[in-house]
């Protein structure tokens, strides 16, 4: 019997439609905890890193944590797991809302998914009965419809994960989305799911998830909800403004990347696409993800006009990439292209970022108006949500966005116009005037992300400790530990954003009384270098090497013109070595055997 | 110089920008002082706390966090652009 | 007392519910449940409004229902036959047989100190002693979920 893990898992192969269910094995549940790490534990165990990622011998995994579904708050997390097909490293992304839950209230940690389908199908979980239904009639069908479609076919009360026609149309950034509005969103995971024919999943439990010490798990989780509650933060800002709060404080600090990060880090339009601008004009209500008590999430209504519009966010990347980046600043046209996204099913990032590529291009002369079927220069607002809705589809030039700008753009000869790392593409920091992001991005064992290690905390909001932005000094040791915490938090299956209110003590301290382990915080936060360090050896398998961990050269080539990194490129030759050494890896950004022993990685 | 109010600051100044050109605001400790005294408690209780720097603001001059330069003793001269945010989170 | 309008559709309350009642987490064993409206964009938290004039009260056969002086609806379980006359009879549906735990359960208000109330992040769920105007209002309330149901269902 174990606690906390439901210590099940259901093996499906799509290709023969066979339905497994397995023992999770403890050991592996203790070293690498759940959810991101024992996922890619799984994954580098039976898949080769050198798959095609749209291939069949690529494998899928959902998995939660072993805090997903009990009274942690914000519990409500699951992974979505597989080789990615943007970058061709590992791709894990996270998610919220009720699905990951419920998943674990029918009895499972987890469902690796093998094989590819002939025909469409998707999966049918009730408590012990699983089944795979043919979902030919669900396919081409957006988010919103497959969702409601399969409620309708299943049980009201059930909960959904599915892909829209960019998880079909292998959009290379397509995501998994559950309960309509929640997103594993990067990396591409949503079109690997749509080249194992795989439409949705659909889940409904009945069974409770037991703690070892409930006593000691209530206290633990009751001192975690009162801290979250009591922080400025979690207590806050997060809940009254959701995370778009950042666009300003970014902006002002010179750091918010405009115009394919070609005009630096200050747009002049931000105010218009703020969180205080949303908040005041276009927020509708407050939503939680399961068992949250923040609340960041927004319900927002853009009521009449062009942009008409109902939905959930934009969250504060989606919203940068479509609104900073491509250089618009109508919240209107911004909310629009991030609703689209949604229901399509792809990336808001990587969709935002590559039509700013795109829109660079068409400036330079790169990218003509036959090509595109329009004029796109930046600030083009009704282009963004056009454009948005082709990648989706894989409509006209839409099908050439659909690869992401470092395919695109390279080919047409201008990769360095790509503002990526491992060809995905960077969130809303310029690195240059946020240092320990600019490590962060070229280290990030799934190309460029802001959630591997988020240093623009102690950097620019001062949690927990304020750092100078500016100075490259201790970013490094920063750095890893960062790293190694967020392992730790994705895997134990609850939300990265408890971290501003809480830390190491108190997430152990849940595991501990939830799972009865009886691991120090040290030996947790073990944890999550193992992690780290097993997916590195993922990515080296795959070919990846010292040479990648670099960035665009527009970060480390040229330098702000103004704001008060004016000056600054990303100075990384600093950083990296120092990086490596911390790590415990070689000058060649190998883990060294003597780590891997440290780490029992095998 | 401007100063530029954010998120639930704005709920105290009810604006988003002023211009402060009064005498005797030549760093930023006298111009929280002087905004103490222009708003009242609810916002001076967050901008100083026992005579010293909030810990629950973020105070920028030109961008840059005052607690990397010189905090309260920060120099402020005519055309600097001061911003105040509550401390904010995200991503 | 529940203000829909600030219920963040979290669904904290059912998780505190179901530990105090079962020792474990399952939403499925809670006596409060939480219904979210998308297009609404509204959730309600559901649970025994207490009622003055309890319907199952009237229908038990065997006066296992009663309503005690501080106003709280309340099974003798001993009494209890199981026969769920009152699961149907209860206009809200807040009334159950659990099969898990093999009895007719609901809120019963965690013997004054209702963990729903004293977790719920945003304030949705409140425990206040019933005072003749919050009663009024607690109705009120009761009357607007029957028709917003009414209106779901239609």
């Amino acid at each position: 019997m174990m606690f906390g893990w439901t210590g099940n898992l259901l093996r499906v192969n799509l290709t023969d439609k066979t339905i497994k269910k397995e023992a999770l094995c403890p050991k592996d549940a203790e070293l690498y905890l759940g959810a991101r790490g024992l996922a890619t534990k799984i994954i580098m165990d039976e898949v080769d890193p050198k798959v095609d990622p749209l291939s069949e011998e690529n494998k899928l995994i959902f998995m939660t944590g072993p805090l997903t579904g009990t009274f942690a708050s914000s519990g409500g997390r699951y992974e979505v797991v597989a080789k990615a097909p943007l970058t061709g490293t590992i791709g894990a992304s996270n998610s919220g809302g009720h699905f990951g839950p419920e998943l674990k209230y029918a009895g499972y940690d987890g469902i690796i998914f093998e094989g590819r389908a002939e025909k469409p199908l998707y999966l049918w979980i009730e408590d012990d009965k699983a089944e795979l239904r043919d979902a030919s009639h669900l396919w081409g069908k957006n988010v919103f419809e497959t969702t409601d479609m399969v409620l309708e076919e299943t049980a009201e009360d059930a909960r959904v994960a599915c892909i829209g026609p960019g998880g079909e149309k292998k959009v290379l950034f397509a995501g998994v989305i559950n309960d309509k509005n929640r997103a594993a969103g990067r990396s591409g995971l949503g079109a690997v799911m749509g080249s194992k024919n795989l439409k949705a999943v659909a889940v409904k439990g009945s069974k409770s998830i037991k703690v070892a010490d409930p006593e000691g798990f209530m206290e633990a989780c009751t001192d975690a909800r009162t801290k979250l509650k009591e922080h400025p933060v979690t207590g806050g800002g997060l809940p009254t403004y959701g995370t778009q709060i950042l666009i300003n404080i970014l902006n002002q600090s010179g750091a918010l990347p405009t115009r394919n990060w070609r005009d630096g880090g200050i747009f002049e339009e931000a105010e218009g696409i703020s969180g205080e601008t949303l908040t005041e004009k276009y927020l509708v209500r407050n939503k939680g993800c399961f068992g949250c008590n923040i609340g960041c999430g927004r319900i927002t209504r853009i009521p009449e006009g062009k942009f008409e519009s109902f939905g959930e966010g934009p969250e504060y990347e989606a919203g940068w990439a479509l609104g900073a980046c491509c250089g618009v600043g109508d919240l209107e046209a911004v909310s629009k292209a991030n609703f689209i996204c949604n229901e399509l099913g792809i990336d808001p990032i990587t969709t935002g970022t590559t039509i700013a590529c795109a829109m660079e291009m068409y400036e330079k002369g790169i990218l003509t108006e036959e090509e595109v079927g329009r004029a796109i220069p930046f600030g083009d607002a009704e282009g963004l949500v056009e454009l948005t809705r082709m990648i989706g589809h894989r409509e006209g030039f839409g099908d050439m966005l659909a690869e992401g700008s470092y395919r695109m753009a390279s080919k047409y000869g201008c990769p360095e116009l790509s503002m990526s790392v491992k060809k995905q593409e960077m969130p809303a920091y310029d690195g240059r005037g946020v240092q320990g992001m600019g490590l962060e991005y070229a280290t990030s064992n799934r190309g460029g992300c802001h959630v591997r290690g988020y240093l623009t905390s102690p950097e620019i909001l001062g949690i927990p400790e304020k750092l100078d932005p500016l100075v490259t000094e201790g970013k490094a040791g920063w750095l890893k530990t960062f790293q190694d915490l967020t392992a730790v938090v994705d895997s134990a299956g609850i939300c990265l954003f408890t971290t501003f209110a809480i830390g190491l003590p108190e997430i152990s301290s849940m595991l501990r009384t939830a799972t009865g382990i009886n691991a120090t915080d040290e030996e947790i936060l073990k944890a999550g270098e193992r992690i780290w360090n097993l997916e590195r050896m993922f990515n080296i398998k795959a070919g990846f090497t010292a040479a990648d961990d670099t960035l665009p050269p527009r970060l480390l080539k040229e330098p702000l013109q103004s704001g008060p990194a004016k000056g600054k490129v990303v100075e990384l030759e600093k950083m990296l070595p120092e990086y490596y050494e911390v790590r415990g890896w070689g000058v060649d950004g190998v883990p060294t055997a003597e780590k891997l022993e440290e780490l029992s990685i095998e | 110089m401007k100063v530029k109010f954010f998120a639930t600051i704005r709920e105290h100044t009810r604006s988003r920008e002023i211009d402060v050109t009064e005498q005797g605001c030549g760093s930023v400790g006298d111009l929280l002082q002087y905004l103490c005294n222009l708003y009242g408690r609810g916002l001076c209780s967050l901008l100083l706390e026992d005579g010293k720097l909030g810990s629950q603001i973020i105070v920028l001059v030109n961008g840059r966090n005052v607690v990397h330069l010189r905090e309260l003793d920060t120099p402020l001269e005519r055309d600097d652009e001061v911003s105040i945010f509550p401390v904010v989170a995200g991503g | 007392m529940i203000s829909p309008e600030k219920c963040i559709g979290c669904r904290t309350c059912e998780l505190v519910c179901s530990f105090t009642k079962i020792n474990a987490f399952n939403p499925k064993n809670s006596r409060v449940s939480v219904f979210s409206y998308d297009e609404a964009a509204v959730s309600v938290p559901m649970m025994c409004m207490q009622c003055e004039d309890p319907s199952c009260m009237k229908v038990c056969p065997t006066d296992a229902i009663t309503k005690t002086a501080d106003g709280l609806v309340e099974i003798d379980e001993r009494k209890c036959i199981g026969c769920k006359l009152c699961v149907s009879a209860c206009p809200l549906g807040n009334i159950t047989f659990n099969s898990y735990e093999g009895k007719i359960v609901k809120c019963n208000l965690c013997e004054g100190n209702p963990k729903c109330a004293q977790y719920c992040p945003s304030g949705a769920i409140e425990f206040k002693e019933a005072a003749p105007g919050t009663m009024g209002r607690k109705k009120v309330i009761a009357e607007k979920f029957s028709e917003l149901f009414g209106e779901v269902n239609e």
